[in-house]
Order: structure tokens, then sequence, then C-alpha cells
């Protein structure tokens, strides 16, 4: 297990280096650069003043020397100087990454909550109406996006309550409850579609599983539900919702731009795109390899899950 | 009721009717709360003297202070509403030649250190890129400006003097924008980008890019008994729907930044009680004609342009009813130097719709362009709604008269390149300007060879023009130049401006003094006088 752990893990820098230079070489092949952007702000472009501002930015040199000059800066720890700001990279980054991280943890746990019972349910009682009902339940999450029911909550909280959640971040530190009133609309409506991904991964793995000799033999030993559903059926069907949840997480990181502007969270994704559009690229650069990072521990987390959740998979052998 | 009874309650009565039919007196401002408001977007850095946005304007301003500002409480900015700021006076001198001011002694800087006449010339050295200026600016939008400027001369602590080349009466309103802050000469230019020290009625408590901007009350500030709130948090909220939702739900005292009419309705419509702004923000949309390309070279095809432009359906379309119609400058009532109505009734667009566009499709039939033979143009425009949205009307209009035109988007980030370097056919545009002034209007977007002048257009007699205008002490005489520029601007079709937006904001009824001006958004955002009847 250590050796394919240490193989998957060289193979991650691998891929880590990989998607460095493919995000350095396509901001940089993006038309516009920070000296535009700054001169955006003024409503025009001074050729001569443009070409100072690069060179003291150093977006003058060429690619691979900028490349270069990037990593080194990487392996002493430093994540560069925000363009846009010209504050270290780290000090825009850090403020972030707890908003985000803490919607995609509580956006799952909602996920899991709902759909693993949900689908394991739905898969039981097949054809009976609460499977029709949870069937709509779930079609309906993956129809809605997650951003316009965000947006149908607050409407209806403002219309109904007169209140939204908080406009500006609460720290958990500072007031847990009400950073947890902060979370709990944005965590639902993300929570909601996932929820329901997972309730049709979980109950079409349950039926498939539902259907195998050792859950007849199970029935027939005279086992109660609880027991042939929830112990050996669940396990076994956990594979594929364990491989999805992996994936979902990993898509929560980077992907909660809609919902992190609707409910006006200042998390990594939203920021993300200001930095784009911004061409602040060692933040961006930063912020996509923590997203790519995340990516890459997610599937790490999900294989060695997986020998966890059934024995007979193996690691680190032929 | 007995008689001796009516003798003894009538004074009674008699008070309590005068009590009735008396306005009421003036509340007593309060002192106390955080206002909480939303600016139009993220502030690219606290620094306005480097900025063109309004965004940077409205966050910076209460952290600063001018020489001289607009009174807050008149509606209309004009060189006849200017108070002292730093500066307790300041006379003309040598004919218009010389500016003194003499400053205030009781100020200091928020850390501590005394402002003194150093600063101010520091500060306009900068700006005008004066050759032994201590501070450069890495970008310096507003250097034209202060071209005229020869030199500035700090001979005591507390007096400066501005010496120009030739009379300048616009110099005064200039320095009055919210443009034109006093930096502190010890302070690196670089710590504007993410902090603030001023002179101003509030300190800089905490800066969080993307997030906000928030201000605490600056104990020291030298106007005695203000400011009179405790803080102001400039909340960034990217979502219209959540900046309605907040100012409804009671987080944010004001909103407004940016919106256009139909957000205001929604807001008022969920809660009635929030009372709406209406006022003309000095912010144009106007169509960039490419004067170095054919076939706009043929003044035929500019003028079939502007006629196919019909203003009316301009204003219900895209303006949802909240602009005004103008020629160059913003137009009466709330603008100074704008054209008179009865003569913008007559700019071309804004005729009869039918007849107008039949003249249009003529000129173009006898430039060459025919049904069989259409022009083809792209329409560019900034990839952003409040632009999009104007720019597809046009195009509309223009296939309307038989013109093949599409839209290109063009992202921000190189929208201003693509400008500067007329890399384009025709293109729809939003232009702010900061003050209502012919001299900051005209030099940057219509003088021979101006950064800002992205349509090329250039006319030596409009040079002269302006030259005259910008020296003229006379106002009535300077007015009239100044609508000869305007008239022969729209003539010429440079630059043909569609109209002039409105600005919608709604506020809490506790938000007392909120300033609004008539023709500047840029000019009103120090909010030393703004209270909360809470």
């Amino acid at each position: 297990m250590r050796g394919y752990i240490t193989k998957r893990l060289l193979i991650a820098v691998v891929t880590l280096i990989g998607m460095s230079m493919v995000i350095f070489v396509l901001m940089r092949l993006t038309p516009g650069n920070i000296a535009d952007i700054m001169f955006e702000s003024a409503g025009y472009v001074d050729q001569a003043d443009k070409k100072k501002i690069e060179m003291e930015l150093g977006i003058d040199k060429p690619i691979p020397m900028q490349y270069l000059s990037w990593l080194g800066e990487l392996t002493q720890g430093y994540l560069g100087k925000s363009y846009r700001y010209e504050r270290p990279a780290w000090e825009i980054i850090k403020p972030r990454l707890p908003v985000t991280l803490e919607l995609a943890l509580l956006a799952m746990a909602f996920s899991i909550l709902l759909g693993v019972p949900f689908g394991v349910i739905s898969a039981i009682r097949q054809d009976k109406p609460i499977d029709y009902v949870l069937r709509v339940v779930s079609l309906a999450g993956l129809s809605m996006p997650s951003f316009w029911l965000g947006m149908i909550v607050i409407l209806l909280l403002v219309h109904s309550l007169g209140w939204i959640p908080s406009v500006t971040y609460v720290s958990p530190f500072d007031d847990l409850r009400a950073n947890l009133a902060q979370f709990l609309f944005p965590a639902l409506a993300v929570g909601y579609r996932s929820s329901a991904l997972i309730m049709r991964i979980t109950r079409s793995a349950m039926l498939e599983v539902l259907r195998e000799d050792y859950i007849r033999t199970a029935w027939a030993k005279g086992q109660r539900e609880r027991s042939v559903v929830w112990r050996h059926a669940l396990k076994n069907a956990s594979l594929p919702v364990i491989t999805l949840l992996g994936i979902e997480f990993a898509f929560l990181i980077g992907g909660l731009v809609v919902t992190e502007t609707v409910f006006n969270l200042p998390g990594v994704a939203r920021y993300l795109i200001d930095a784009i559009q911004g061409r602040d690229y060692p933040v961006v650069q930063n912020l996509v390899m923590f997203i790519a990072i995340i990516v890459v521990l997610a599937n790490l987390a999900v294989d060695l899950l997986y020998a966890w959740v059934d024995p007979r998979i193996k690691y680190g052998k032929a | 009721m007995p008689l001796r009874r009516f003798v003894r309650l009538a004074p009674l009565m008699l008070l309590l009717v005068l009590a009735l039919a008396l306005p009421a007196p003036a509340q007593a401002p309060k002192s106390g709360g955080v206002l909480t408001i939303h600016p139009l977007s993220a502030p690219p850095s606290l620094s306005p003297h480097e900025e063109s946005t309004i965004a940077v304007v409205q966050q910076a301003s209460p952290c600063f202070s001018n020489l001289v500002y607009y009174d807050p409480a008149k509606k209309q900015e004009s060189v006849d509403t200017i108070i002292p700021e730093l500066a307790e006076k300041w006379s003309w001198q040598d004919n218009f030649r010389n500016l003194v001011f003499l400053l205030r002694k009781d100020v200091k800087w928020h850390d501590g250190k005394p402002f003194t006449s150093k600063d101010v010339k520091y500060t306009f050295d900068m700006v005008r890129g004066a050759p032994d200026a201590e501070g450069r600016l890495r970008v310096n939008p507003r250097k034209l400006w202060y071209d005229n400027v020869e030199a500035i001369e700090a001979p005591e602590p507390y007096t400066v003097v501005f010496r120009l080349k030739k009379p300048q009466p616009s110099l005064l309103p200039m320095l009055a924008s919210g443009y034109s802050p006093i930096y502190p000469q010890h302070v690196p230019l670089a710590d504007f980008k993410n902090k603030c020290v001023g002179t101003g009625p509030y300190k800089l408590k905490e800066n969080r890019p993307g997030e906000y901007v928030e201000y605490v009350r600056n104990p020291d500030y030298f106007v005695k008994g203000r400011p009179y709130l405790d803080g102001i948090k400039w909340i960034i909220i990217k979502d219209r729907s959540t900046q309605i939702a907040a100012v409804q739900a009671g987080q944010l005292d004001v909103a407004g930044s940016g919106w256009n009419k139909a957000n205001a309705d929604t807001a008022k419509k969920g809660k009635p009680q929030l009372v709406l702004l209406e006022n003309d923000s000095n912010v144009n949309d106007n169509v960039l004609v490419n004067f170095k390309r054919a076939p706009f070279t043929d003044v035929r095809v500019r003028r079939a342009f502007n006629l196919a432009l019909d203003r009316k359906s301009y204003l219900v379309g895209p303006r949802q009813g909240g602009a005004s119609f103008g020629g160059a400058l913003l137009p009466k009532p709330a603008g100074v130097w704008g054209l008179p109505l009865a003569e913008v009734q007559k700019l071309p667009g804004m005729g009869d719709a039918v007849k107008q566009k039949a003249e249009a499709k003529k000129l173009l039939a006898e430039a060459g362009f025919t049904d069989k033979n259409p022009l083809k143009v792209t329409v560019s425009t900034r990839a952003l709604a409040i632009y999009v949205d104007t720019a597809s009307w046009m195009v509309d209009q223009l296939r309307q008269v038989g013109i093949d035109a599409t839209l290109e988007q063009i992202e921000t980030g190189v929208w201003h390149p693509k400008m500067t370097r007329l890399e384009y056919q025709v293109a729809l545009n939003l232009t702010g300007v900061g003050i209502d002034d012919p001299d900051a209007q005209l030099f940057e977007n219509y003088r021979c060879g101006s950064q800002r002048n992205f349509s090329g257009y250039c006319s030596e007699e409009i040079d002269r023009l302006m030259a005259e205008q910008s020296s003229t002490l006379d106002k009535a005489k300077r007015l009239k130049i100044v609508n000869e520029i305007d008239r022969k601007l729209q003539a010429d079709g440079a630059r043909p401006v569609l109209g002039w937006g409105k600005q919608y904001a709604v506020h809490w009824p506790h938000v007392k003094n909120y300033p609004q001006h008539e023709n500047s958004i840029y000019n009103v955002s120090r909010m030393q006088d703004v209270w909360l009847d809470k």
C-alpha cells in the first residue's frame, strides 16, 4: 500500500507540473495583460508607460524564463505577488480557502445525508409510490442549476422573512451560529443538486447489488432487512458512489463561481474569475494549482477508500 | 362649549393649528452608526489619481480631502457651488494667470503628520508630470487637465500658488473633482494600492480586496462636529439581484451603484418605504466611428449612421426610460454647458424615425451602398451587459437601413488597447466625465491626438475653439463658444452621443443627507454630512 501511495504521489507531481505549464502558457496566450488592465481603469493605453510596467512586473521576459522564475519561487515557498493588489498572492488566496472548503464540505455533507438514504429507499421500494416521489425529487435536483435555486432561495427568504444570509463573510471562529446561518442555504442549494446525482447512482448500484446471489442468500438465511440492505448491499453498492463523491468534491472546490456570487461568499472560485479577468497571473496560477491539488488528492482518497470498502481490491500487487 | 371655556382653550387650539400647519423643524443630526452601501465594483486601488472608475472615487473619497470640493448640499455642480476644504481661501490673481490658495493650519494626516503646502505641490507636480516631480504615477489619466499649469509653488507652509500659462477658469472646478484629492508627500505612492492615508473624515479600517472597504470616523477631522457616522462599510456585491435583496433585507442602507430604472423599481416594489433617487450621471452612451478608416471618412456615411439610430427607440429600449438627450456636453437642466433643449430636439436621430431612416438610406446610396451592395460593418463593444444591451439595439437599427451590421463583443482587458489603436470600424462606448466642464470633456475626447480620442477625429478649427473657450473668463461668452463647438461636433458626426444615462439608487428613510448631484456622480462621496436616524 505504501508503495502504491508513493507511486500515486509521484504521478500527482508530474500531473501538477503538466497542469502548471498548461495554465501558465494559456494565461499568457490570452490577449491583454495586467498592464492593459491597469490602463483599462485609466481609460486609455500609453504604449511607453505600458512597456515600463511590463518591465517592472517581469512580464516582458520570454515565457519559459517567467515560468522558471515562478517555479523557482515556488520551491522557496513563495507564491509570488498579486499584480493587481501588489500584495503577496498568498495573502489574497489564504482567506478564501476556508470559505470554499466550508461550503464544499457542508454541501457534500448535505448531498450524502440526503442522497444515500433516498437512493437506498428508492431501490428497495422500486416502483412503489415512494420510489416515484424520490425519483421526481432527484430529477428536479438535476434539472435546477444550483445558482438558480440559490437565487430563488434568496428571493423567498427576503420576501417571506425579510432576511437573507449575511452578505459579508462571518468566520466560524467569530460567530459559529451566524456562520452556519450564512452557509446553510448555499450549501443546501449546491448539496441538493449533488444529492440528486448521488441518489440516482446509489439507486442504480443498489438495484444491481440487490439482485446478486449473495443478497438472495442473506434473505434466505432470514436476515433482517436492515442488515441485508445497509450491511451487505450498501457496502458493495458504494464503490460508484464513492467515485462520484470524489469527482463532486473536486468540482465543488473550483466550480461554485455562481453560487459564491449569488450568496456573496468570498471564496476561491469567485475570486479566480476576477483574477483571470484581471490577468493577475500569480493569483490565477496558484489558485488553479490549489484546485488541481485538491482534485489529485480527492482521486487518491477515492482509490484508497475502494480498498477499505471492498477488501478484494488490493493495491501494490500484480 | 361654553364661551368662557372656549376663550380659555382658544390659545391652545391656535398653537395646535399652527404646529400642524407649519413645516416640521429640521431634524438635528444624530451621531453614530455605520453606513452600509455597495459600490459599483471592487476598487482596483484606493488611488483616485491613477484610476478612472467611479468605483475608486466612491470608495476612496471618504479618506481624502481636496483643496476645494463641490458643496454636497447643492444639487447642481458649478463653479459657484465650490466650497473650501483644505484651502481656507483662494483668489485668482494676474488676470486669472495665478491661483493662490491659503491653506488650513489645523489639518493632520491620518498617521498624525501635519499637512502643509508641500503635500499640495507634491500631488499636483506628480499629476501634471512635472520634470522635477518627486513622485511618478504609473498610470496618469488626468495629466491633460493640468496641461496649462506652468508651475506650482509653495512659498510658505500654508500657501500654494498655481501659475498658469494662460487664464483657465476651469482649473478650479477640476481641483474640486473627486479625482483631485491631495496625497501625503511622506507616504509611498505604491501604498495607495491597498491602503489610504488622507486628511478626510474617515480613516481606513480594513480593505479586503473583492470583499469590502471599511472606514471609521477620523476623530481629528478638521471640520468640527463631522463626520456624523462612526463609519462606512462599502460591501462589494457583484450580483445585482443580491444587491436588491440585501437592501430589502436591511443589510445595506443604500444601494444602486450602476443600477438602471428597472433595478430601482424592483427594490422599491419589494420595500415601498425605500427612498428612490434619480439623477443624471454625466455618463453618456456614444458611438465611435473610426475616422481613419473608409468609408467613415465620408461625411455622408457618418451622417447616415447618426440618422439611423433613432434616439426615442434608444430611450425606451436599452435605457428603459432612464436617459436624457444632448450633444457632447451634459444637457440642461441638469447640465450647465449643454446645447439649448430646442436645439437638442433637432439633432440627428431625434426626429421622425421613418423619415430619418429614409434619409439615411438615401445618403448611403449616394455613398455607393445599396441593398445589392450593402455596407458591411462590425459594431464592437465591451463584453459588459450595459454596453452589449445598447450595442445590440444599435445593430438592429443599422440593419433597418440596409447596413449589414454584426456585433463583436470585446473582453474588457483588451477593449482600451483596441480603442487606442483604432482597431475597430464602429463601436459603442460609454464615457463618464468627472466634472461637468468643457475643458474636462472636450480636450480629452475630441482634441487631435488625445489619448482618449478613440475615434481619431481631428479638426484644427475645433482645437482652436477649444483653446479659446478654455481661456474665456466671461461665462456667457464661454457658453456661446462651447455651444458652437458642440454644434460642429454633431454636424461632423464626431462621436455621436445617443443619450446621457440616468442613475438610480435607493436608501432607507433613516439615511439622512445622502448626497446626490444632478450633473456628476464623481464628486459626492465624502459622506461627512450623512447621518443615520436610528
